[in-house]
């Protein structure tokens, strides 16, 4: 019998952690750890969004564990488009992006994008591991933040601005998003449960790759990011929660 | 000042989903047009309406001819003053809502208080029409009125805080959740709500995934329950896009807000959404 396919998560954050679960609940993957990381990996997942220093070392490290040009390296699209990250790699066919937040469990999809440099074969490679995780892919063209997560961040961006105008209270914003408009959840406990952090990151990314004040984060945000008011991770971010409820569930 | 009977002027769509949900929460409603024969159309529109709710068991026939009687109909706009609450839901022109206003104001004593269906003025410009800009408000429905369940309630920079207070009453009084906001272009939803429709328009624009792409992963990523393109088509691209365009020019061409030219050819191409039977989606052989 063949043995499953090896998988590294590479990230200190609620995404990687959320990834980690999917991947042992799964059964159809392992992820070694600790002396077994030695062995040469399958697939390794990097998770970085904020901090594109970090994600570029840990990018770089993720090569030594390749396997010869078979291993696939899955790289986060949030704050830095796939084909810029793969530029950063010494094999840049192997790179291929995705797009998911912390709330990646109660998501039926996963976009996924090739970079310009991606081999064909390694897209396929990436669609099989998120199916063996459970997931749909949708396979689309690459820039940040890719679909789902750029038109979130934008909307919660805009009722950030709103708020900070005081055009109404955060609760009353929430409220007219859910019911005058059918959303599931209000932009401010959204933009509280996939993480403001996440949300600046694909703003800043948008902004700095595509360079129109359309993406400029509302100062609000920046400042909660500061504050490291980073919603439901941190007990407080738009609102404040209670203890027992600090981690996404 | 206790609210019983409800002006509304304009018995089109909006209109006349608000009389008719007045209605059925127990208030009398003088519903207004220009002429007898748009009015009578429309209360005879409302009846029907209420007498499929009678139909469907949502409604005693009892209670549907108390509703059906609640509402009369009028060409004049003095019969106004009769009313505690007038409710103004006119096509979107400041002409035509300047008029309305000004005789309100003229016939309406001064406890009236007058509110506007607007989405696009600015209600500070609606009130400065009137001699007394503290009593007019915005009162903004989402159509279908009757099902949608917020209503904005809009502060102009002269409107007082007890005109507020009786509209936010009076929008829970008949079963809405009412939420205040200040006087801004498109207020909360019409505004938080434009990227939805704008970045993914954008993100077609840029070829960066389809439009059928965009739909499936707002609804299987993001639990959206339409994506933005099959709900352009239910709202009509014609209406989304001047929504749009209306913002936009409001926040003096804020980049935040600039509309898709892609949105614009379709609103030209006369593909206007499922009323039309295309759009971005065909329909053809949909009812």
């Amino acid at each position: 019998m063949r043995e499953l396919p090896n998988v590294l998560i590479l990230g200190n954050n609620s995404l990687a952690a959320a990834l980690r679960k999917l991947c042992s609940d799964s059964g159809r993957v392992q992820l070694p750890d600790g002396s077994r990381l030695e062995r040469e990996m399958d697939v390794i997942v990097e998770t970085t969004n904020a901090d594109l220093a970090q994600k570029r070392a840990n990018l770089a490290s993720a090569e030594t564990y390749a396997a010869g040009g078979d291993t696939l390296i899955l790289s986060t699209v949030l704050g830095i488009s796939a084909t810029e990250s793969a530029s950063w790699l010494q094999d840049s066919t192997r790179l291929v992006g995705f797009s998911a937040f912390a709330t990646i469990e109660k998501s039926e999809l996963v976009e996924i994008a090739p970079a310009l440099q991606t081999e064909e074969s390694k897209l396929r490679q990436a669609a099989r591991f998120f199916e063996a995780l459970g997931k749909q892919t949708e396979t689309v063209q690459d820039e940040v933040g890719l679909v789902y997560a750029r038109i979130l961040s934008l909307i919660i961006n805009e009722a950030a601005f709103g708020l900070m105008e005081g055009i109404a209270s955060p609760q009353d914003i929430d409220t007219a998003m859910r019911q005058g408009t059918n959303y599931p959840m209000g932009p401010l406990e959204w933009a509280d449960t996939v993480g403001v952090d996440d949300i600046v990151a694909v703003l800043n990314g948008l902004h700095r790759e595509i360079g129109e004040d359309r993406y400029r984060p509302a100062p609000l945000l920046r400042k909660l990011l500061y504050a490291k008011r980073l919603g439901l991770q941190s007990g407080r971010g738009f609102y404040t929660y209670p203890e027992e409820r600090k981690f996404p569930s | 000042m206790v609210i019983r009977s409800v002006g509304v002027i304009g018995s089109g769509t909006m209109g006349a989903g608000i009389a008719q949900t007045t209605a059925q929460h127990g208030y009398q409603v003088v519903l207004f047009d220009r002429s007898e024969e748009i009015v009578n159309k429309s209360k005879a529109a409302i009846d029907r309406q209420i007498d499929r709710l009678a139909e469907k068991g949502k409604l005693s026939a009892e209670a549907a001819a108390d509703v059906k009687g609640a509402i009369r109909t009028t060409v004049r706009l003095s019969d106004m003053q009769e009313c505690q609450l007038v409710i103004e839901a006119v096509p979107e022109s400041m002409d035509i809502k300047r008029d309305v206003f000004r005789k309100l104001d003229e016939s309406c004593p001064g406890e009236t208080i007058l509110a506007s269906n607007t989405s696009s003025f600015s209600i500070t410009a609606i009130a400065a029409e009137t001699s007394l800009p503290a009593r007019v408000a915005g009162l903004h429905f989402f159509n279908p009125a009757p099902l949608m369940p917020l209503v904005e309630v809009v502060k102009g920079i002269r409107t007082s805080e007890e005109t507020i207070r009786a509209l936010l009453e009076f929008a829970a009084s008949i079963g809405k959740s009412a939420v205040s906001c200040a006087d801004t272009p498109g207020f909360i939803v019409n505004r938080v709500a434009r990227p939805f429709y704008n970045e993914a328009l954008r993100i077609l624009g840029d070829r960066i995934a389809t439009a059928e792409q965009i739909d499936r992963i707002m609804k299987r990523s993001g639990q959206f329950r339409m994506g933005p393109f099959e709900l352009q088509d239910l709202i009509g691209i014609d209406i989304n896009f001047s929504t749009t365009v209306s913002v936009y020019e409001a926040f003096y061409g804020d980049p935040r807000f600039r509309p898709h030219y892609y949105q614009q050819r379709m609103a030209q191409s006369g593909r206007l959404g499922r009323k039309t039977g295309e759009g971005y989606y065909s329909y053809e052989g949909t009812p």
